[in-house]
């Protein structure tokens, strides 16, 4: 037996700074929104039609700020034409860089069609600016018939499958860094993006004064089911480990013994997935629970779709590959830290705020030939000032 | 690490030293991940490194003369020595185990197909380079490499590594850190020439050369005279590097911990 000490090693800092954390935990609560909304929205059922609204002003504002995180993790940010002048069907990030576009655009048509009829309603309204712009919004004086609005509802599923893949693969196959190089991470990045987009739904419900019992009720039935999937998911990838299938749990087991830090972490993950899934599980029985605390589940779950993201893509860039122990990272204050983190945040912020200012999004409809009063809703209908007036 | 699994290792890292040298170009396919085709250079030739490390004092000549000729920044190393003290727990004997560390040039680089725009590529000569003009700055190349051979350069905010000095071969130099090694520890050649002296060094230790993380399958082209299995992985060290920081909290320099 010998002891070994490191003299002289280089540091090596990280590579991927948060804006990346931000940027997947966006994309995924997207595509995740966008699942929410289709039982409504695309399929026409009438009884999820609060929760797609709600999830659609969650998809299309996430959709919308996460490239700009993506973009801010470049070093060379004017540089991103660079993608499309070098197409690289090799690369993940290539494949990611063609698909991201497509599925903005899809899911931003997807809105725009939903939004078209209350749009149009607004814009006939004697209301200032507000009827203009959403008459500019509107875009003519047409009817896009439900099939075409289906059919784009489609194509933004199937395009969110694409980004599903990529971003989970792109980070699953680097073999550099053990602990990602797990066919468990791309799944566990989608279920634990439900898990968030669920959350980002009940807080919206909340504060959006929409207060649906209905979209409380799917939501916590979704995320029970999520966290139930993720709970099978972590142990897989732990039963593959110790039976020596991956190099992943051997990772992050060997960081769990040499780090207190890490123990923390896992301590702390553990205790926040548990505390979720069994307060979803308690919660989902009753009305009354649902309505009074669905909200604080909901940042819950966001808490641990964020943290889930953090764990993955920062604290796993400090575990040491050439050398002894842990590089030590410390948040900044600037943009590469939390700047960056909070400005992402802000940015959301002000886009559902910018969309719920200029666009009726509680009336997003299904049918954009039916026009937005045509599903009565009791929720609903208290909230929408002036809905008479269309009779 | 437990015995049979560094034995193991041992043996991994032998077997790939021998069948590196069988070109792998061939076997690009457009698959994703898989290796692209490989662009400029020399067809006809295939450099590689040879590390004597019987010969190595870590004087950090490589280190300083890399960094002068190829003008990192401070902190970063396209090359660096790597030293260890190694304590033999029932004699208390105590040795330096020095580990040059440096791009490995590897027949099948993993940081090659993750490049999103090609900037990255491997020459038909195996030299693995970054187009600076090209490079976005994702750095998802950084977080690919397993040896830690890359970085952001902050000066060009683009992927930086060890090119073997290609700028020297071309004009007929040595790579800088081989030029200066004082104990002429680093090899560089042509293996696809028998002549040259890399391949006579390689087919007289064939048996005894080892590379870096050999379970990666990278197949690296920089071959260990010399190693200890134990440090062909990431070392079980104990880490003995502090930051030091002075009164404000700013870094002023590093301490040896033990």
């Amino acid at each position: 037996m010998s002891l070994v000490t490191e003299v002289v090693v280089p540091r090596y800092g990280i590579a991927w700074y948060p804006w990346a954390v931000q940027y997947f935990f966006l994309i995924a609560l997207s595509y995740s929104t966008l699942w929410l909304a289709a039982p409504g929205l695309v399929l026409g059922k009438p009884a999820w039609m609060t929760t797609a609204r709600i999830a659609l002003l969650a998809c299309v504002s996430t959709t919308l700020v996460a490239p700009v995180a993506l973009l801010a993790d470049l070093h060379q940010p004017l540089r991103f034409w660079h993608f499309y002048a070098h197409p690289t069907p090799w690369s993940w990030m290539s494949l990611g860089s063609f698909l991201l576009p497509l599925y903005l655009g899809a899911v931003v048509l997807l809105a725009w069609l939903a939004w078209r009829p209350a749009l149009k309603a607004r814009s006939r309204q004697d209301d200032g600016v507000f009827s203009r712009v959403a008459g500019w919004i509107a875009w003519g004086d047409w009817q896009a018939p439900r099939a075409v609005l289906a059919l784009v509802g489609a194509g933004a599923l199937a395009l969110s499958l694409g980004i599903m893949v990529y971003t989970g693969f792109e980070v699953a196959i680097v073999k550099g860094r053990p602990l990602w190089n797990t066919h468990w991470l791309p799944p566990m990045f989608v279920a634990t993006g439900v898990i968030g987009a669920c959350g980002l739904v009940l807080v919206l419900n909340r504060i959006s004064t929409l207060r649906s019992a209905d979209t409380n009720r799917q939501m916590l039935a979704v995320l029970v089911g999520a966290c139930v999937v993720t709970g099978f998911i972590a142990l897989t990838w732990f039963l593959d480990g110790i039976n020596a299938v991956s190099g992943s749990v051997a990772a992050a087991l060997d960081s769990v013994s040499q780090s207190a830090a890490w123990r923390g972490t896992a301590m702390e993950g553990g205790i926040a997935g548990v505390l979720l899934a069994v307060l979803a599980f308690v919660m989902r029985r009753s009305a009354a629970r649902r309505k009074a605390m669905g909200w604080v589940l909901g940042l819950l779950a966001l808490h641990v779709a964020w943290m889930f993201r953090w764990v993955v893509l920062m604290n796993v860039q400090t575990v040491a590959r050439n050398s002894a122990g842990f590089h030590d990272y410390h948040v900044a204050f600037g943009s590469y830290g939390l700047l960056g983190i909070i400005g992402i945040f802000g940015l959301w912020l002000t886009a559902v705020l910018l969309i719920d200012l200029f666009v009726p999004w509680r009336e997003a409809s299904s049918d954009p030939l039916a026009g937005p009063l045509a599903e009565p809703d009791a929720s609903l209908s208290a909230s929408i000032e002036g809905a008479p007036r269309h009779g | 690490m437990d015995p049979i699994r560094r034995s193991l290792l041992g043996q991994l890292a032998r077997l790939s030293a021998g069948a590196a040298l069988i070109p792998l170009s061939s076997v690009a396919s457009a698959g994703i991940n898989d290796q692209p085709p490989r662009r400029e250079g020399d067809p006809d030739k295939r450099y590689g490194m040879l590390i004597d490390l019987r010969q190595c004092i870590g004087c950090q000549a490589c280190t300083v003369s890399c960094h002068i000729e190829n003008d990192a920044p401070l902190g970063n190393f396209r090359t660096v020595v790597s030293q260890f003290e190694v304590e033999e727990q029932h004699s208390g004997d105590v040795a330096t185990f020095m580990l040059p560390r440096l791009c490995n040039h590897c027949e099948n680089p993993p940081c090659v197909p993750v490049c999103p725009v090609q900037a990255t590529y491997q020459r038909q000569d195996g030299i693995v380079v970054v187009d600076s003009d090209r490079c976005v700055g994702c750095a998802y190349c950084v977080n690919a490499c397993p040896y830690d051979a890359r970085f952001i350069n902050e000066k060009t905010q683009t992927a930086d590594k060890c090119t073997f000095c290609a700028h020297r071969l071309e004009a007929g130099l040595l790579p800088a850190c081989v030029e200066s090694c004082v104990g002429g520890a680093r090899i560089i050649g042509d293996m696809r020439d028998p002549a040259s002296e890399i391949s006579r060094l390689i087919d007289k230790h064939r048996d005894e050369l080892m590379v870096l993380q050999p379970e990666k399958n990278t197949l690296p082209q920089v071959f260990y005279l010399g190693m200890d299995e134990r440090f062909t992985t990431r070392p079980q060290a104990e880490a003995g590097i502090w930051d030091v920081l002075g009164m404000e909290g700013k870094e002023v320099g590093y301490e040896f911990g033990h």
